[in-house]
């Protein structure tokens, strides 16, 4: 064995809030240390070619919320990253369909065919939910308070908040608390009749949890996704050209470029923990590492039930972390196609391709595949969202074929009897089935087709229980909550262990916020 | 539920029943968008004749995209007298009343107009779609709320010949009609309902029609009116004349209390110009406390016409050795006003009046310097610098002709 | 014509406390009553010749200690006792779970289905008696209005720091944790058996249209478990019938010289320029007043009784926006005989059975209500009335009453027809027969009230028990809307003090109490 490296820092996990972490510590002039267990970076947000020819954003698929801060201050253009707006929302429906572009006008005449009270309805929501999207920012960046043994910053940063809120009008405060508490459907009941609009719009309160849109819980995921920020822009989603991993890979050159050292298909086997203190790492092949700073990028159940020991830990902060809720609820099916998928109801090419296929034609759709998942069984009908990324990014797929990528709720990691490849081609055919009603070709271009159920997530990607958020979004899991209390400030019971994954505040999404507020969290302990 | 599959998602913006006629005289193909259609901005390669056309002849303008509402019922008159400003209950059938609407606040929603069409029949017409908000306020009153605005056509004549037109088409003489009335009449047998109002403080007319017979109508008064100069207008024309006429618009003098995101966005009809409008010895209305409020302590804005003084114009661009420049179109660009170097408001839209030969607009300024007479400062750019030039608060509407009110019999 | 001072509109316990205590304080009090009795929720009625049922609830979870204080119920008749077997979660196999008083006892139940279980049960009680507190200290408040709160609210809120210096911030945090909770959640850390599971999770679901999926069960177990001292399931019996708790209040109230009319419906609350001036009967007759408190839940209040059109838009829409939904019925059964319940001792029938064989069982039947139908399965919890007060039914024979969750208001593609009910009837009859294997042998008659018919006889909006669903989006200051809160509407001189205020619903008075306290106090100032 060769002499033990030492670093300033070292970081488990090169996914992509795991990067933005190393990139910034390396900006601070800290020396870096990024390792990664796969042969690729990115964790969930990767770019493969799964099949010759064509490539995937296997897991993630879409960047809503990436920071415009950390775009700016890692110069991420600069490495690679161009972000292409998504232009449409298209519902296919049985006999119609529900097209939501980025033109006002066009948006609205397409609603007021529907129902002329939503279109009304909904001019006044999306600059309602900018602003309350505006108002829940402040919670979004600022570093959650110790609230059991607040320090003087935690204070000053609990005053700021409070006179924030303080700030806020009744209207926007009402619907603050709404949005906190309420399930997506009850919330959009107040506002929209139109069914599939209603469905649709309350699919992303579902996207990543195991909820239904009836749930209580599900407004404030669907807040999270508009909070989605791509040139200060709200809401504005967006696709990466060459894939999510591109972001990831423009994230890791920012990271080198500042000086980081990365190594891939590097797996950790143990956080090295001394009298309390972790003092490195080592790895499943023996190599040891040294480092005055480990920060984790996994979800809390693998940084502190598997890369320290419990005993390194205090018991409530360990029952904390077992109480965690993961819950994985999500599938990924990826398909190479010959040719464009026809949807009966809206024949041919156009702008509903180049955007958000969203196959939830009413709450019944969704609710019922949630209920199969709340039995232990995949979705017979699940709620699909779909993306084209060859249309907007033809380098995506051979000249003149195509990809597909379907985002499936829901698949329960906690299937009755466990995942297996029988229930895992089952899952893609329904999958496929569901498509199918809406866009009957769709069973005739595939070429290829890619499966992934959250047990394939997790082995692939080592998220627990394959869920995309690294926990749920719920209430009792925000903000000083997450992934426990006392230590949702990135710190850990163990001194210079840090964690900077999605399980920690504010949460899941192609953010960057947890890996950025993490780096200036540990900047200002050092 | 059954979905008619009528609509293609290749279908951008709504099209007037009158853009087949439009389309083909737009010589400029310049077009706006307005309500979701496609909407001419002017005719010609420049708009002045267009102006004058308002102003000494006789203009046509397809103001089918306006809201339209219909109120029906029992209670409709109640519906409408608890949600506008003005009293609706000496609304005589055939009536048609100016009125904005308030949030319960006192701030300003929309304005139009209100035309009594029956004792329990109403339309309502708006700049904004407001469907939302009638219902809303309808629920538990006996009235029937139905959205014209695809059902019905409308063009607007306006103009000092428009009546000599109308009166070779209607067997019915319109002398009598007076400002701000309307009657159901006949044009080639053509039934249509006009109204005596518009948006340019001249003497016109507004017709309402089925849009089956939107061509015909238009085919009659192109030809009927051809001896008296009659000229199909866009926007750019009717932007000049509605400021000549001190018309606000909405959305560029004033945001709608249902769409201001912040609360210092919004206006009540006091700080509009429209205290006029708001009616208090009525019984309740959306707003009535809080404009009472409101009057008792005084508005905080007023609305006021604004001129330009000359000279200093001219100064400013002799020093520079231009000649005074002037907009050409009427601007909606919000310009700040000062006194004594600090603000005291902004101008919302202005324009070259070249009936006047006056440089006017309309401004909210602080309720302090709303006295006609007052001197301010106007911000103004010459040559890429920045220059305050002297104006004063003048009286509006800055255009008002005897014959937009006159009747001959 | 007599003047009052207050008009108190509805009698249920409620809006009796609330006369009671504003008659104690020498106002001049009148309480009108649609129905011929008062008593709303705790109306106590005969069903069938000779057999008497509580209309809805036949215990009582908790009532304000400061409500049996102040109005010195005891000596007004009141007599309520505790069982010492609160609850029997019935087991198909008859291995019952039955919950003592003595958490000992009810371990030793527990541990024929875990072990690992009925060891834990002890601390699971201490630690939902902890965060009851919190709920018993937020209870005694008038809720704040928000946003923009002064120091002077601020500090009215301070007796909450008692339970947070009590337990520490971390008790406070567990508050928080718990509350939006769901009940699996809650369940996952403490116990694996499921029938324990089940029958702990209905405490959750108790007269809400929620499954135990739903986040925020939480705080509906929680609310039920205020001032139970640490007894899960706690419950109280009303000596004669949950109708004494009604009579008690009234007599407490008459003798505060407090006026009560019965079989006075009020037509309209008039109200002119956002001031309210009095009620009008439906008999015609007006009576004019300087304050008028509803107990009638607000949707009654403010859209039938006062008008769409007399509120401010914004109001309106936040009034009809607030969530009702009720999906809780009632069957009352006469039986010709007692029933013999399988591994139930005679004498340990007077208590509430519970059927919830698992947390999943309960999630179906929810299932149903969100497509609009009734559960197949249902949960069903019933007790034997007859059993604790013998009146209730002729010598030898008894009386059943059962709530049945879900049987939503809303239902799609049918209604609340007699054939529905006997539907909902042939399902409970069903899902009893598994534990009274001859039960359908002894039933004489039986009643269905479905939420339909109890928006009907009790004017509970969509037939909701707790007068607005007793979601987190409905609590606390946001109960019933943010501008209400405080028990004082936005119409001047009409207050609000039925279980659509601060918090929320149950026979336990607080609502009367603050609300009455909140007039005072405003009348002080």
């Amino acid at each position: 064995m060769s002499a033990i490296k030492s670093y300033d820092a070292i970081v488990i996990g090169g996914g992509h809030n795991g990067l933005t972490t190393a990139a910034y510590l390396a900006r601070a002039g800290k020396k870096v240390l990024v390792l990664e267990r796969r042969y690729v970076l990115g964790g969930a947000a990767v770019t493969e070619e799964v099949f010759p020819g064509f490539k995937f954003s296997v897991c993630s698929y879409v960047v809503s919320l990436l920071k415009p801060t950390i775009i700016r201050e890692l110069m991420l253009p600069k490495f690679g990253l161009e972000l292409l707006p998504l232009e449409s929302t298209f519902t296919p429906l049985d006999h119609d369909y529900l097209l939501r572009t980025s033109d006002h006008d066009q948006t609205r005449r397409e609603i007021y065919r529907h129902s002329p009270k939503d279109a009304e309805a909904y001019d006044r929501f999306g600059p309602l939910m900018g602003q309350i999207g505006m108002a829940v920012r402040p919670i979004l960046e600022t570093i959650a308070p110790n609230v059991i043994r607040p320090s003087l910053s935690d204070l000053s940063a609990t005053k700021r908040l409070f006179d924030h809120f303080k700030a806020l009008n009744d209207e926007q405060f009402e619907y603050l608390t709404k949005l906190m508490t309420m399930s997506s459907a009850d919330f959009l009941d107040e506002w929209f009749e139109f069914e599939p609009l209603k469905a649709t719009m309350s699919a992303s309160g579902i996207i990543g949890t195991f909820m239904g849109p009836r749930s209580p819980g599900s407004a404030y995921i669907m807040l999270h996704h508009y909070v989605g920020d791509i040139d200060g822009a709200f809401r504005a989603w967006g696709f990466q050209r060459g894939g999510t991993g591109a972001v990831s890979m423009a994230i890791a050159r920012s990271a080198k470029h500042f000086g980081a050292e990365i190594i891939t298909e590097a797996p950790v086997e143990k956080v090295i923990v001394e009298n309390g203190r972790a003092v490195g790492v080592a790895l499943v092949n023996g190599d040891e590492y040294k480092a005055e700073k480990v920060i984790s990028g996994l979800d809390p159940k693998l940084s502190f039930l598997k890369m320290v020991d419990e005993s390194d830990l205090p018991s409530d902060f360990v029952t904390d972390i077992k109480n965690f809720r993961i819950r994985g609820s999500s599938g990924k099916v990826n398909l190479a196609l010959d040719r464009l998928p026809n949807f009966t109801s809206l024949p041919g090419d156009g702008p509903h391709l180049r955007g958000a296929i969203s196959i939830s034609p009413s709450y019944d759709h969704l609710e019922k595949a949630y209920d199969d998942a709340k039995y232990g069984n995949f979705s017979q009908e699940p709620y699909i969202d779909i993306i084209l990324p060859s249309v907007l990014d033809p380098e995506m797929a051979p000249p003149g074929k195509h990809i597909m990528s379907c985002f499936v709720q829901y698949a329960p990691y906690d299937i009755k009897g466990g995942w297996d490849d029988q229930k895992r081609e089952a899952f893609g055919d329904a999958v496929v089935n569901t498509i199918a009603r809406f866009a009957p070709n769709i069973k005739d271009i595939i070429l290829h087709r890619q499966v992934l159920t959250p047990a394939d997530l997790e082995s692939t990607f080592g998220l627990t229980e394959g869920n995309i958020f690294h926990g749920e979004l719920t209430l009792q899991q925000l903000f000083v909550m997450r992934p426990a209390v006392k230590w949702a400030n990135y710190k850990t019971p163990i001194t210079n262990y840090y964690q900077c994954g999605s399980g920690t505040h504010p949460g899941g999404g192609i953010t960057g916020s947890p890996g950025e507020m993490a780096a200036k969290k540990i900047l200002r302990d050092w | 539920m059954s979905y008619g599959n009528q609509f293609t998602a290749h279908t951008q913006l709504r099209l007037s029943p009158f853009f087949e006629r439009t389309s083909k005289l737009n010589e400029s193909q310049e077009w706006r968008r307005w309500g979701g259609y496609l909407s001419a901005t002017k005719y010609d390669l420049v708009h002045d004749n267009e102006y004058f056309a308002i102003r000494t002849k006789a203009a046509l303008l397809d103001i089918t995209p306006l809201q339209k509402y219909i109120l029906e019922g029992p209670e409709a008159q109640h519906c409408l007298d608890r949600l506008v400003t003005r009293n609706i209950g000496i609304c005589k059938v055939g009536q048609v009343m100016y009125t904005p609407w308030c949030d319960e606040a006192g701030k300003q929603i929309d304005d139009g107009t209100v035309q009594r069409l029956g004792d329990q029949k109403f339309r309502i017409t708006s700049a904004e779609p407001n469907l939302e908000w009638i219902l809303q306020n309808a629920s538990g009153m006996d009235v029937n709320v139905v959205d014209d605005s695809e059902t019905t056509a409308a063009l607007a004549l306006q103009g000092p010949n428009s009546r000599a037109i109308l009166n070779t088409i209607d067997s019915d003489s319109l002398d009598s009609l007076k400002f701000f009335w309307m009657m159901e009449a006949r044009l080639n047998d053509i039934p249509v309902a006009i109204s005596r109002t518009g948006y340019t403080g001249d003497l016109g007319y507004e017709i309402w029609m089925d849009p089956k017979d939107a061509l015909a109508v238009w085919d009659l008064l192109m030809e009927k009116g051809k001896p008296y100069g009659i000229t199909p207008t866009g926007l750019h024309a009717l932007d000049m004349v509605r400021i000549e006429a001190g018309l606000i618009l909405l959305d560029v003098d004033y945001v709608s209390a249902r769409h201001a995101i912040i609360e210092s966005r919004k206006s009540s009809p006091y700080e509009l110009g429209l205290g006029w409008t708001v009616k208090m010895k009525k019984k309740d209305f959306i707003g009535k406390k809080a404009l009472e409020l409101e009057q008792a302590r005084g508005p905080e804005w007023e609305f006021v016409g604004i001129e330009i003084e000359w000279n200093e114009l001219e100064d400013h661009f002799r020093k520079v050795g231009l000649p005074p420049g002037l907009p050409s179109l009427a601007w909606r660009i919000s310009t700040p006003i000062y006194k004594n170097n600090e603000q005291v408001g902004y101008a919302t839209s202005g324009t070259w009046s070249p009936i006047l030969k006056r440089y006017i607009a309309l401004a909210h300024v602080k309720s302090e310097y709303a006295g006609l007479g007052t001197q301010l400062d106007f911000e103004l750019k010459v040559e890429h610098f920045r220059k305050l030039t002297p104006i004063k608060v003048v009286e509006s509407p800055f255009f008002n002709p005897e014959r937009k009110r006159s009747c001959p019999l | 014509m007599e003047h009052y001072d207050i008009i108190v509109v509805g009698g249920g316990v409620n809006s009796l406390i609330t006369a009671a205590v504003l008659g104690q304080s020498g106002k001049k009090v009148l309480l009108v009553e649609a129905q011929e009795q008062v008593g709303g929720l705790a109306s106590t009625t005969e069903f069938a010749a000779g057999y008497k049922c509580n209309l809805v609830n036949d215990v009582v979870k908790w009532v304000d200690p400061r409500v049996m204080k102040i109005l010195d119920l005891g000596s007004y008749g009141l007599e309520l006792t505790s069982p010492d077997i609160v609850r029997i979660a019935l087991d198909i196999n008859g291995q019952h779970i039955l919950f003592h008083r003595n958490a000992d006892q009810t371990a030793t139940s527990i541990s024929t289905h875990s072990k690992q279980d009925a060891k834990a049960w002890k601390g699971f009680t201490e630690y939902i008696n902890n965060l009851t507190k919190f709920l018993e200290k937020l209870y005694e408040l008038t809720p704040p209005k928000l946003p923009d709160i002064g120091l002077k609210e601020a500090l009215s809120l301070r007796s909450m720091l008692s339970p947070v210096i009590k337990q520490g911030t971390r008790g406070l945090v567990n508050f928080m944790r718990v509350a939006p909770m769901m009940m699996p959640e809650l369940m996952d850390e403490w116990f694996e058996s499921e029938l324990l599971r089940g029958a702990l999770s209905t405490a959750g679901i108790h007269h809400i249209t929620q499954g135990p999926f739903s986040a925020a069960t939480g705080l509906n177990l929680l609310h039920q478990h205020v001032y139970a001292k640490g007894v899960f399931h706690n419950v109280h019996l009303v000596k004669g019938g949950t109708g004494n708790l009604a009579g008690a209040l009234r007599k407490s109230a008459q003798s505060s010289g407090v006026k009560i009319r019965t079989n006075a419906k009020v037509k309209s609350i008039d109200v002119a320029n956002y001031i309210c001036s009095g009620v009008t009967l439906t008999k015609g007759e007006s009576l004019a007043t300087e304050k008028v408190v509803s107990g009638l839940d607000p949707r009654n209040t403010f859209i039938n009784l006062i008008g769409a059109v007399k509120l401010n838009p914004r109001f309106h829409t936040q009034i009809r926006n607030l969530k009702f939904r009720g999906s809780a019925a009632r069957v009352h059964f006469a039986l010709n005989s007692l029933p013999e319940i399988n591994g139930v001792a005679k004498h340990n029938m007077g208590t509430v059975f519970s059927v919830a064989p698992s947390i999943s069982y309960l999630e179906k039947a929810y299932d149903a209500s969100k497509y609009g139908q009734i559960s197949e399965n249902p949960y069903v919890e019933f007790t034997l009335p007859s059993v604790i007060n013998p009146g209730f039914a002729p010598y030898g024979k008894h009386v059943l009453s059962a709530t049945v969750q879900y049987a939503p208001y809303h239902l799609r593609g049918q209604s609340w027809t007699k054939g529905l009910k006997d539907q909902l009837k042939n399902n409970v009859v069903r899902v009893l027969e598994n534990y009274i294997p001859n039960f359908s042998t002894l039933i004489e008659a039986a009643v269905v009230l479905s939420p339909v018919d109890l928006e009907e006889k009790l004017g509970l909006t969509e037939g909701n028990l707790n007068h607005g669903e007793m979601t987190l989006d409905q609590f606390f200051f946001m109960r019933p809307t943010m501008s209400s809160a405080q028990y004082k509407s936005p119409i001047e001189n009409l207050y609000l003090c039925g279980p659509g205020t601060h918090p929320g619903g149950g026979l336990h008075g607080t609502n009367g109490f603050n609300a009455a306290h909140e007039i005072l106090k405003r009348q002080r100032r």
